[in-house]
Parts: C-alpha cells; sequence; structure tokens
C-alpha cells in the first residue's frame, strides 16, 4: 500500500482556479481528483500518462485527445418496452445523468458509487470516457440530424449484426488496460437491467511511450498507420467545425464505428512490394513512394524510374486521400484481436459525414488495392455530445428543448 | 478519506457545490443554512457519497455518509421515502459473513458535533421495508431525514446496482424471508 498511486489524496493537479482548490480541500465530498501522495508532483505533471484527464470542458475528452493505448467500444440499447415517449424520454436523462456522475468519478480517480473496487481506477491512466447516441435516442428526443443519418451500404461490406448499430456508445480509453477494464466494468454494471448490450469492442495499439506520441500507430499488417492524419487545429475543424458550421450540435461531433476484419493469413502471403505498392507507403518506414521519409507527401504525379505512377492509382492511400478540405476526417482506430478475428476497429470522428466518411469509403468501396484483405464486418453512427461545464450532465441542452 | 478539518471552508466550498453535479451526492447545506443564531440539526447535517440498492421489490438500502457539522449532536429520529413512500426503517447490522443479521437501531441515530456516521454495506443503514415501486439503476431516490428538533431535510439518493449487502434480516421472522437481499 506504499505504491503512491494507491492512495487517493486531497491534492489537486487540475487547473489553478479557486473554485478547483476549494474543491480540491473538500475532496472528501467528491470534487477533487485523487492523485500520488508519495509521487513528486512534477513527475505526476511531466508524464503525459499518468495523469488523470479533464472530464469537464468545451468537447468531451476521447476526442481530439492522441489515442491512449487501450480502448473498448461498448455499444448498448436500452430497455424502452411498453413505455411510452415521455417515459422513454426520462429514461435516456437518467441514463446520461448516472454516466455524467459514473465518468466523472472514474477519471478523476475515484470509484463510481457503489463500486466494490474503487482502488482500481487509483492510478492515473489518461482514462477518458466519451459518450453518444445513436439515430433512433435523437430521433426520439426531436433532434434528429442530418449528420448522424444511418450510413447508405457499401460494396463489398459483410455487416455482422453483432457489431451493428445501437442506441449508446460509450467510448473508454485508457494507457493502462486495468485500469480500463475496471471502469468498463463499472460502467456496465450500473447499467445492467436498464441496457441491453450488444457489443464490446476491445482494441489497443502500443503500450504508452513505445511509440512517438502523433506518430501513429502499426496496424496488424505492419503498417504504419496515422501517418496523414489531421493534427492540431485542422484536426478540430474536421472533428468538430467552426461557429458557422458545427457538426449536429455545437461543440458536438460524429463518430463512425467500423469493424474491418483484415485477414492476416492471406496477408502472410504478399511480399514487401505487394504490400507497399497496396498501400502507397513503405511497411519499413511510412514513407510514401513519392518520396522517402515519413513526412514526404502523398504526390500522386511523381512517377518512378519507369515512368510509372510511384503510387498506383488504386493503392489505398491514393484511392483514400481527401479530394477537398471537407473530405478530411480523424480516424482514431484501434487494432482488435478476438476469437472470431483480427483488425481494425475504424473509428474516425468527423463534423459530417455526408461530406468526408461516405464518399471516401464510396470511394474506397469501389477500388482499393487493400480490400482484397479486407472487409468491414460491423458499422454504425453516433452524435457524439459535446462537453460539460461542472454542475451539467451529458446531454442536459437536449431535454430542456424537448420536454 | 473523509476530511472535516477544513470546517471554516465549509460553507465556501458548499456554495460551490451548489452549482451541482450530476447527481450530486456531495456535500449540500440545507437551504438557509448559515452562520445564524442557531442551526436546527437539519441545517447542520452534510451528506455525502449517498446511494440506494436497486431492486425491483421487497427490502433494499441506502448507504452514505452524514457528517455533523453543527456544535449539538444530530438525532435522527425518522426517514421517510418522498419517492415512494415505502417504509423506511434505520438498521445496525451485528456479526460478520454469513452469519451476519440486521436490527432495528434503538432510539434516534446518533451524530456527534464534528463526527460522521458512516452508512454502509454491513453496517448501519437506512432500509426500504417493502418497495412500493422498485429502485431503478439511474433514477435517484428522495429520502426525508427529520430530526428530533423537529427539522428536516431531503437527501438524494441515486440509485445503483450492487449485488452485495445480502445480510438477513432478524425482524418479525414471517415478513422477511423471501427478501433474502436488500
Ligand atoms: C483495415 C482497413 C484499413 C487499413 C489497414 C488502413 C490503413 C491505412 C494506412 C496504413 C494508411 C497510411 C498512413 C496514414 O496516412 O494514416 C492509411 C491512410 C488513410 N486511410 Fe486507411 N486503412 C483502412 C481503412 C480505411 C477506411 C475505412 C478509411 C475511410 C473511409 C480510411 C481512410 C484513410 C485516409 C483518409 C488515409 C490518409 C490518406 C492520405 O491523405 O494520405 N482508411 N490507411
Ligand atoms: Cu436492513
Amino acid at each position: 500500500m506504499t505504491s503512491a498511486n494507491l492512495h487517493p489524496s486531497r491534492r489537486v493537479i487540475l487547473g489553478g482556479s479557486a473554485a478547483a482548490a476549494l474543491g480540491g480541500v473538500f475532496a472528501g465530498f467528491g470534487v477533487g481528483r485523487a492523485t500520488a501522495d508519495e509521487i513528486p508532483e512534477a513527475l505526476a505533471v511531466e508524464n503525459p500518462h499518468t495523469q488523470f484527464a479533464a472530464f469537464h470542458g468545451k468537447y468531451q475528452a476521447g476526442i481530439l485527445t492522441e489515442p491512449q493505448a487501450h480502448a473498448v467500444f461498448l455499444g448498448s440499447n436500452v430497455h424502452f418496452d411498453g413505455l411510452k415517449k415521455s417515459e422513454r424520454i426520462e429514461k435516456i436523462r437518467s441514463i446520461l445523468q448516472m454516466l455524467s456522475s459514473d465518468i466523472e468519478r472514474l477519471v478523476s480517480g475515484r470509484g463510481v458509487l457503489a463500486d466494490t473496487e474503487p482502488e482500481m481506477s487509483h492510478a492515473a491512466a489518461q482514462l477518458t470516457v466519451t459518450v453518444g447516441l445513436g439515430p433512433v435516442i435523437l430521433d426520439l428526443l426531436g433532434q434528429s440530424a442530418a449528420e448522424v443519418g444511418a450510413l447508405p451500404p457499401f460494396t463489398g461490406e459483410k455487416l455482422d449484426p453483432r457489431y451493428g448499430q445501437s442506441d449508446l456508445i460509450i467510448q473508454c480509453c485508457a494507457q493502462d488496460p486495468t485500469v480500463l477494464h475496471h471502469a468498463v466494468r463499472a460502467l456496465r454494471k450500473n447499467l445492467r437491467g436498464i441496457t441491453e448490450e450488444l457489443f464490446t469492442q476491445t482494441g489497443f495499439t502500443h503500450a504508452a511511450q513505445t511509440v512517438r506520441e502523433g506518430q501513429g500507430f502499426r496496424n496488424l499488417f505492419g503498417q504504419l498507420d496515422g501517418t496523414n492524419n489531421p493534427t492540431g487545429q485542422a484536426r478540430e475543424l474536421a472533428v468538430f467545425g467552426d461557429d458557422q458550421d458545427p457538426s449536429w450540435s455545437p461543440a458536438g461531433t460524429v463518430l463512425v464505428l467500423r469493424r474491418i476484419e483484415m485477414n492476416l493469413d492471406k496477408w502472410d502471403e504478399v511480399d514487401r512490394t505487394g504490400r507497399d505498392f497496396a498501400l502507397g507507403r513503405r511497411q519499413s518506414d511510412g514513407s510514401p513512394l513519392s518520396g522517402d521519409s515519413l513526412s514526404d507527401p502523398v504526390d500522386l504525379q511523381a512517377v518512378n524510374a519507369m515512368g510509372l505512377p510511384a503510387i498506383a492509382a488504386h493503392a489505398h492511400v491514393a484511392r483514400a486521400k481527401p479530394s477537398s478540405g471537407a473530405e478530411v476526417l480523424w480516424r482514431r482506430g484501434y487494432n482488435y484481436h478476438a476469437e472470431n478475428g483480427s483488425g481494425l476497429i475504424f473509428a474516425s470522428y468527423q463534423r459530417d459525414p455526408r461530406t468526408s466518411f461516405i464518399p471516401v469509403q464510396q470511394r474506397l468501396a469501389q477500388l482499393d488495392a487493400l480490400n482484397e484483405w479486407t472487409t468491414h464486418v460491423g458499422s454504425a453512427i453516433y452524435a457524439i455530445l459535446p462537453g460539460v461545464r461542472e454542475g451539467e450532465y451529458l446531454g442536459e441542452f437536449l431535454f430542456t428543448a424537448s420536454t | 478519506m473523509k476530511n472535516f478539518k477544513f470546517a471554516t471552508t465549509l460553507t465556501i466550498c458548499a456554495a460551490v457545490l451548489l452549482s451541482g453535479c450530476a447527481q450530486n451526492t456531495d456535500a449540500v447545506t440545507p437551504a438557509g443554512a448559515s452562520e445564524q443564531v442557531q442551526s436546527t440539526q437539519a441545517e447542520n447535517l452534510r451528506t455525502n457519497e449517498t446511494w440506494a440498492k436497486a431492486a425491483e421489490k421487497g427490502m433494499s438500502a441506502a448507504f452514505g455518509t452524514l457528517h455533523n457539522a453543527g456544535e449539538s449532536k444530530l438525532e435522527l429520529e425518522r426517514v421517510t421515502d418522498l419517492s415512494a413512500n415505502t417504509v423506511i426503517e434505520i438498521h445496525d447490522t451485528e456479526g460478520q459473513g454469513t452469519k451476519a443479521a440486521m436490527k432495528q437501531h434503538e432510539g434516534a441515530l446518533l451524530i456527534n458535533p464534528g463526527e460522521d456516521v458512516v452508512l454502509a454495506p454491513g453496517g448501519t443503514h437506512f432500509m426500504f421495508m417493502d418497495l412500493k415501486s422498485p429502485l431503478v439503476a439511474s433514477q435517484t431516490s428522495t429520502l426525508q431525514l427529520e430530526f428530533s428538533d423537529g427539522s428536516k431535510t431531503q437527501v438524494q439518493f441515486p440509485i445503483r446496482n450492487f449485488s452485495g449487502a445480502n445480510e438477513s434480516y432478524h425482524g418479525s421472522a414471517d415478513e422477511h424471508e423471501d427478501h433474502g437481499s436488500h
């Protein structure tokens, strides 16, 4: 019990506001965050992987956040049987209130109320929990939004309803799998009896600090994935839009969740040249075939020594490359390995899938050299809720409008 | 865990907290409480981490920390269920493990100045005797706490799923056989 991370204390690591400081003094009453008593404060702050993520903010955490090492996507349906419309709405509201309370506690290192193992959340592992609603729930709340309409069918997909659309999505990410799985279990325990789980999709990238932040990850084909993802303000714009052109709600966004099976055994048969050709980038260092370092642009005009296009027209990056700013999406995916296969949990955040994910995926479905080894088996879309201020619960604004 | 040493900042903190949480189980000062001449017992109560165990029917229980922020003792005499009107008793648990049994608390529940009474599974708790309507996780049960000076205050108990707290009840035997868990 001397291990520093096991001790919640009243010391406050978050911002310097007076309210926060007072809250910290009062942490016995649940406002401060657990932190490491024995760890020198400087260390706790400097190591980005041993921090608590903030719950309150303009946006929900876990969206723009550089992907943590581990993720669980929890999709569940709400039990509505026999309920009147007003009761259904009330049910969604109480679920969002409970989730907000549970999440606020978990990400600050306290267990949820009635937690039987609160110690498991004491370690600061940059846990984020991000909540979204399926289109049916938006409709119920009178908030239907064209941005969150059902995705059209795409050529070649073999969708399994097990990984299909659910009423709720809870994306849980953390640097530490034990902390993550405790959080998932705590959230699920509280949802038991009021929702039914459709899927739990577990994903991983690399242990924190084994890859440089912002450099993507190795997917299960061995490729460096995420190189040409938008960064900084471009990412924020692609995900949330701006004041003139927000997503379905200001500070809200849309999550497209696709489960893509990758045939690793067949991929084994492909040699390096074939692999690099299919992607348009080198497996070795991620550099594009139109250049020789990772940061070189994907140049579709570039030709090789034989005068042929350096990147084939049907290479994945050639087909996926956004043709305009509106097509840019932020891919925040994870590898998965399950009993029934391996692949990519493709999770993209974008302001409006109709101008980004859908046209890009239509192009890829039509022609992409990688398609030979990949199959889309799951698909869902969610309205991700805006962030909340202290004292608010997630989605609160949806209820003041509809009741 | 509990930290009541900062009594002087309590009022300010409570004000900060009153802006409220999603499901505020944090300390709340009953309306009107201040440094005035004599506060009622209800005004001196602070509650924290309150929750109630979800249940379909039969018995259930509510837990949390009750703190006396005043200078004289609090005597909690009665708890009433404002949400569903279920009869609530104050119980203590005796013994441990499978032998644990609970019985009604004798007299008022006493909270000395500056001290806590922790209501917890396996200890003292508020008992819902025979639920008039289910306690559903994610919803909130509002209980009214009534003190010996006639003052009362309402406390929110967010409802959560919990599989523990299965002590048997040594009250009137006939009544509780089929209410194995609470
Ligand atoms: C299992 C399926 C997939 C695999 C293995 C895969 C892999 C990769 C890799 C290795 C890169 C190059 C590095 C990078 O820039 O991130 C890449 C780029 C990209 N991928 Fe995928 N991807 C898959 C599916 C998808 C899907 C479904 C979409 C969107 C509908 C997509 C959109 C993109 C985009 C936009 C780029 C960046 C293109 C550029 O501007 O250079 N990918 N992908
Ligand atoms: Cu009892």
